[in-house]
């Protein structure tokens, strides 16, 4: 990569910083006239060796930890840590706090959607896509806000419940909220549809076939607009998604256009799953009576043992591997990230692209540096 | 494909290679590895991506048993088709572990192993590109995610102040 091998050639380094960047990583770009003939990517800018911390931490104190290994995702974060733990040690979660989880996860999904359809704009120079998202997204992070206590970092889930209830007068505010929501998720397809540089520029562009994506062990909105309909929601269901109905948005060409359209669908969807949740939702306790665990659980031993508890992030599939000694705290705590794979399949999704395209093809990808980093 | 079945079938294959095979749950089945034939890791990826449909590697990782003097590297594999998930386990000795890589099998393999070989130490034999990916470059030989890494004020920090 680093010797050049003609003077025709050149090297182009993206980053550490970079605007197109949702965080700090090298793309080292080797060039042939406007052709990437070879790309390679650095890691570790923002290694934050949370696995090592989570070690050295009760399993109380990692919730928080877990938390910012990416802000963007931090409830599926949670979900993957406490699930992994609640396995382990064979706890039970009552059925209104399990609906209030797949309440607040899918508005985590809505809104990292939300961000990266944006952040996709920004980076092709559709910056007014940004602010039209980034509006939207912040109403629902009021939503989150009403609940969790916290715009991102919710710190929100516990070992065998949640913190709190849902607020009085959540549900109003959440249908009203939709009923804005989905027009707007119309105009954002209709504004992409409708705009002739934005379909130039990315149809056909950046494509992965689905053979290819499994081989590079690709996950969530990428892999399924390749029209492969893998979701661990249906695959391996968690809380209670086996009693609500969605569909897995899947699209076919695999290129730019069919993972922003994968993105949109996937927001009606989760849309569509919160308005059931909050229709099905029973009334009860947010922990077991006669749980050992409750909201302050500061001294918990854990059997020993080891689980590998995989949820549906927004990017993809997460998943936590994490093993007890018997001890207050995790003995090892793996965090298999969905940006990890996705990142790692970049290099060769840019081999034979123009430099004009890897903005496009990095950002419909919805990286985040900071999770594939930990 | 059910649970069962691919135990079965793997038993089968590699008698005296697989042991403590198991049916965990009807989505999860988990198994040693007992390395001790040349390739026998790969050789058992290969068969399992080509006969029993396991075609995506979730995850790889290892941990650092240090009390019994092992290092354990943990295969997650599952499959695009069916929903089981396959978790194969490694021994290797603490003071010298040496693995075949994966890689030509699963190619997203290639980061996880660059990362257990800067945390833990683990070689990786016939990788592509074996070096470090998250740690600089002048930890390598810490080993980190070891039981026994000392931590702060370590060399590296030392050589900061």
């Amino acid at each position: 990569m680093d010797e050049m091998l003609s003077s025709s050639e050149m090297i182009v380094h993206l980053g550490p910083q970079h605007p197109m960047q949702p965080g700090p990583f090298r793309l080292n770009l080797r060039l042939k006239g406007e052709t990437v003939m070879d790309a390679d990517i650095e890691l570790g800018f923002i290694h934050k060796g949370i696995e090592k911390i989570l070690e050295n931490k009760t399993y109380l104190q990692g919730i928080p930890i877990v938390d910012r290994i990416c802000y963007l995702t931090a409830m599926t974060n949670e979900e993957a840590y406490v699930g992994a733990v609640e396995k382990l040690a064979d706890i039970e979660v009552p059925e209104r706090s399990q609906y209030i989880r797949v309440i607040i996860e899918e508005l985590s999904r809505l809104q990292s959607h939300l961000l990266g359809t944006g952040e996709f704009g920004a980076f092709i120079g559709f910056v007014s896509m940004f602010m039209y998202t980034i509006r939207e997204r912040e109403d629902v992070l009021s939503l989150m806000d009403m609940v969790t206590g916290a715009r991102i970092t919710h710190t929100f889930l516990r070992f065998g419940g949640v913190q709190d209830d849902l607020p009085d007068g959540f549900e109003d505010k959440v249908r009203t909220v939709f009923i804005d929501l989905k027009q707007k998720i119309d105009m954002y397809e209709t504004l992409f549809n409708s705009d002739e540089i934005y379909r130039t520029r990315c149809e056909g562009v950046g494509v992965l076939t689905a053979d290819v994506a499994k081989n590079l062990g690709v996950s969530g909105p990428p892999l399924r607009a390749t029209g492969v309909s893998f979701d661990i929601r249906k695959d391996e269901p968690y809380l209670v998604y086996n009693d609500l109905d969605f569909k897995v948005c899947t699209q076919k060409d695999g290129d730019i256009v069919a993972r922003i359209v994968v993105r949109l669908n996937e927001m009606r969807e989760s849309m569509y799953i919160i308005e059931q949740a909050l229709d099905q939702i029973p009334d009860g306790p947010l922990f077991f009576e006669d749980s050992l665990y409750g909201r302050r659980t500061p001294v918990m031993r854990v059997p020993a043992g080891d689980v590998f508890h995989r949820v549906e992030d927004p990017r993809g599939e997460m998943g936590m591997y994490m093993v007890s000694d018997g001890s207050d705290k995790p003995y090892r705590a793996k965090v298999r990230g969905p940006v990890y794979p996705t990142m790692q399949a970049l290099p060769p999704l840019l081999i034979g692209t123009t430099m004009a395209d890897v903005a496009a093809i990095a950002g419909s990808m919805d990286g985040c540096t900071s999770e594939a980093d930990r | 494909m059910n649970a069962q079945d691919i135990i079965d079938s793997l038993m089968k294959s590699f008698t005296g290679t697989i042991s403590n095979a198991e049916v965990v749950s009807d989505i999860r089945v988990s198994a040693y590895l007992d390395k001790e034939r040349e390739e026998s890791v790969k050789t058992v990826c290969q068969y399992l991506k080509d006969e029993l449909g396991f075609d995506h590697l979730s995850n790889e990782t290892a941990v650092d048993y240090i009390q019994k003097g092992e290092i354990e590297v943990i295969y997650h594999i599952a499959s695009y088709d069916h929903p089981v998930l396959l978790t194969l386990k490694v021994r290797l000795p603490r003071d010298a572990p040496v693995i075949e890589s994966i890689v030509p099998v699963y190619w997203n393999a290639n980061w996880y192993e660059r990362e257990i070989y800067e945390l833990f130490g683990v070689k990786y034999t016939n990788h592509p590109d074996l070096r470090q990916l998250i740690l600089p470059d002048d930890m390598l030989g810490d080993w980190p995610l070891r039981k026994d890494y000392e931590g702060f004020p370590n060399r590296t920090a030392n050589n900061l102040v």
